[in-house]
């Protein structure tokens, strides 16, 4: 398990951190959301040991040190690879400095390559490949080597959707295996599809910790999801709505001010007849990730 | 680059190759004399330089006018004084002028001797010439020879190495700079270990050059020695190129690599210390700056080793690399002072790397915002 424990950072002048704690157990997936400059990478680079902070952070019980790089897998914000080498060059030296023998690496590259589509041969020179594909083989890199701790910096930036599928099943992958992973995105659709638990920074403070449910449980049911003959201007005048959404083809969503006015419009809305669409959920993350950075601007 | 100094030289020798073939005709000097034994003579004693076709005045004259030779020599013998006249369009060069005095001394002697009816007896007489010879302390003379020519090819050598690979050095450190794949690197291996490394492959990159020019040379030195006048040249001075030889191949090769070793980590430091990779040509200049200031300081020493400054400078690291060989080669270092040198510039070496070694990932991630006089008086590592 990971486990961060009140970690601080200030570049001068800025707070990049401010006692900022949380723990990834084995087997784990934990997305990390926030705005840019919200600390993200600054928290990914104080567990990597690449700055100074204060706090504590330890890896299975013991702070993170030089012995455990073999088992950790990092794949930066900005990509970057050796374009001199061969695709099968840079994967066999990476993951020789992850102590990992050419031997065992090499009959596994082609494996790598089709699992993630990659549009090249083991021996085409990295600068040769298109900036995607270079990022295909950055990931594999980061993987190859089945690490048990998975730092991901925006891993989906720039991956179009089959790909960031293929990446998705590669995480769910090391998952299984038992891997802690944290990650870092913008896209609250990913985060909402692999994390088991979410960590919001906004200028270096959580805002947001927990369960991907819990999270979005705290902030109620106040999303209300209709199909109906009813116009919107009808629907807004309901008890208990804030707002309405038009999602076209008498499809609407209710923003409630009181999750406990659903059975009511419930009532008002199917009259004991049936009715082809009605869902009473949380905010999406999304929604949550808007208000919460709102809230700053208040 | 390692083919380059190969290219000048065959470029040089072919060049020269070709001048020579080519002006050869035109430098040589035709022999016309009516006495076909004086011109047989001449010959037998004189071959080279001798155009042997021409035999006429004035198959000469048209030669010397075409530009097919530099001059003819008429010998004549006919009366009891010998006559020797030069026809050239400019004097005859010393070595030919000599030769031909001395054959024309050799030859009007023989004449006198049979002209007087001298008996063998009075002509050994005659022929008693006096006796000039040099005495001078044994091996003293080539011995310093042997040390001036040992401490210029040294610390020559070690200034050309230096100056060569610290920019490549410091290049090669900086140009890493705020990538990210250094952050991958980081993640995997310590800082130090991978400091360590890129040193040493720059290291492996400087000894493979330095054995390919031995090689090369020593190619060339085979070659040159099937040559006879070069091989001539030097079997006579074989103690001065031993002695050379000597000098190079021994603890003052140590100093040679050691000096390369602490110039390369500085370097390297210079490379990490710039602000961004596209400074990594101004990263050296320090390090070139400290070299010359070494190599410059070296130069009025050569012939005053027992200047203090001389004895200080070799115990001092980065300058112990030119003023302790320097000392070696003259002998006044006593294997004590060596040792000691040595282990002082070792000590400085694994300082010095593990020094930066510690501040390197912070430098190359650029995660730091210490300058670098923070660095060197604040030096200290979270653990």
């Amino acid at each position: 398990m990971l486990s961060i424990q009140h970690i601080s950072k200030e570049f001068g002048s800025v707070k990049a951190l401010n006692d900022v704690s949380f723990d990834v157990p084995n087997g784990q997936i934990m997305g990390l959301i926030g705005q840019n400059g919200a600390g993200k990478s600054t928290t990914f680079h104080s567990i990597l040991n690449f700055i100074d902070y204060g706090g504590s952070i330890q890896w299975q019980g013991h702070p993170l040190s030089a012995t455990d790089f073999d088992h950790i897998g990092y794949l930066p914000e900005e990509r970057s690879l050796m374009t001199k080498l061969t695709i099968e060059q840079q994967i066999v030296y990476l993951a020789r400095l992850k102590g990992q023998s050419a031997k065992v690496i090499r009959p596994q590259i082609d494996d790598w390559l089709e699992r993630f589509a990659v549009k090249g041969t083991r021996k085409s020179k990295i600068n040769d490949l298109s900036k995607g594909n270079q990022q295909k083989v950055q990931l594999i890199c980061t993987l190859i080597h089945q690490p048990d701790l998975l730092i991901l910096d925006e891993p989906f930036s720039g991956l179009d959707p089959v790909n960031a599928d293929l990446l998705k099943q590669a995480v769910l992958a090391a998952k299984d295996r038992g891997a802690a992973i944290i990650f870092s995105s913008h896209d609250m659709e990913h985060v909402t599809a692999l994390c088991d638990q979410l960590v919001m920074l906004r200028k270096g403070d959580v805002v947001l910790h927990g369960n991907l449910d819990d999270v979005r449980d705290q902030f109620g049911k106040t999303e209300l999801f209709v199909t109906t003959d009813w116009t919107a201007e009808h629907l807004q005048a309901l008890a208990g709505v804030g707002s309405v959404t038009d999602r076209h083809n008498h499809r609407y969503v209710l923003h409630l001010t009181d999750a406990s006015a659903g059975p009511a419009i419930f009532d008002a809305l199917t009259q004991g007849h049936y009715i082809e669409e009605f869902s009473q959920q949380p905010p999406t993350l999304d929604e949550i990730f808007r208000l919460k950075v709102g809230e700053e601007h208040v | 680059m390692v083919l380059g100094p190969f290219l000048m030289i065959a470029v040089t020798v072919g060049i020269s190759y070709v001048s020579a073939n080519s002006s050869s005709s035109s430098h040589q000097v035709a022999v016309i004399s009516d006495s076909a034994v004086l011109r047989k003579s001449y010959l037998q004693q004189h071959q080279s330089g001798i155009n042997t076709k021409i035999t006429t005045t004035a198959k000469a004259k048209k030669a010397v006018k075409a530009n097919h030779l530099a001059g003819y020599l008429t010998l004549d013998a006919s009366g009891t004084q010998l006559r020797g006249d030069y026809h050239g369009s400019t004097a005859m060069d010393s070595g030919l002028k000599a030769k031909v005095q001395n054959f024309l001394l050799q030859y009007q002697q023989l004449k006198n001797y049979q002209t007087a009816k001298l008996t063998p007896k009075q002509q050994q007489a005659l022929a008693q010439t006096p006796v000039l010879k040099q005495h001078i302390a044994a091996k003293t003379g080539t011995s310093n020879l042997v040390k001036t020519l040992s401490f210029w090819v040294l610390i020559t050598m070690i200034y050309i190495i230096l100056i060569t690979y610290s920019t490549i050095a410091a290049q090669e450190i900086a140009s890493d700079k705020g990538t990210k794949i250094m952050e991958i690197i980081f993640s995997s291996t310590t800082a130090t270990s991978y400091f360590i490394g890129k040193i040493t492959g720059i290291l492996l990159v400087i000894v493979t050059q330095i054995v390919i020019y031995i090689c090369g040379g020593w190619l060339g030195y085979t070659i040159a020695m099937q040559n006879a006048g070069i091989k001539k040249l030097v079997l006579a001075n074989q103690s001065l190129v031993k002695g050379i030889f000597h000098n190079l191949f021994n603890l003052n090769l140590l100093y040679v690599l050691l000096g390369v070793v602490i110039y390369t980590i500085l370097a390297a430091y210079s490379g990490a210390l710039v602000a961004k990779a596209e400074d990594a040509s101004k990263a050296a200049q320090p390090v070139i700056m400290l070299s010359m200031a070494g190599f410059f300081i070296a130069l009025p020493f050569q012939n005053n080793l027992d200047a203090v400054l001389v004895k200080i400078l070799s115990y001092v690291p980065f300058f112990s690399s030119y003023f302790m060989p320097m000392r070696i080669i003259n002998g006044t270092a006593g294997l004590g002072e060596q040792i000691g040198s040595l282990a002082i510039l070792l000590v400085a070496i694994g300082l010095f790397a593990l020094y930066i070694g510690r501040q390197y990932q912070r430098l190359m991630l650029q995660t730091d915002s210490k300058n670098i006089w923070q660095h060197l008086f604040h030096s200290r590592r979270r653990s």
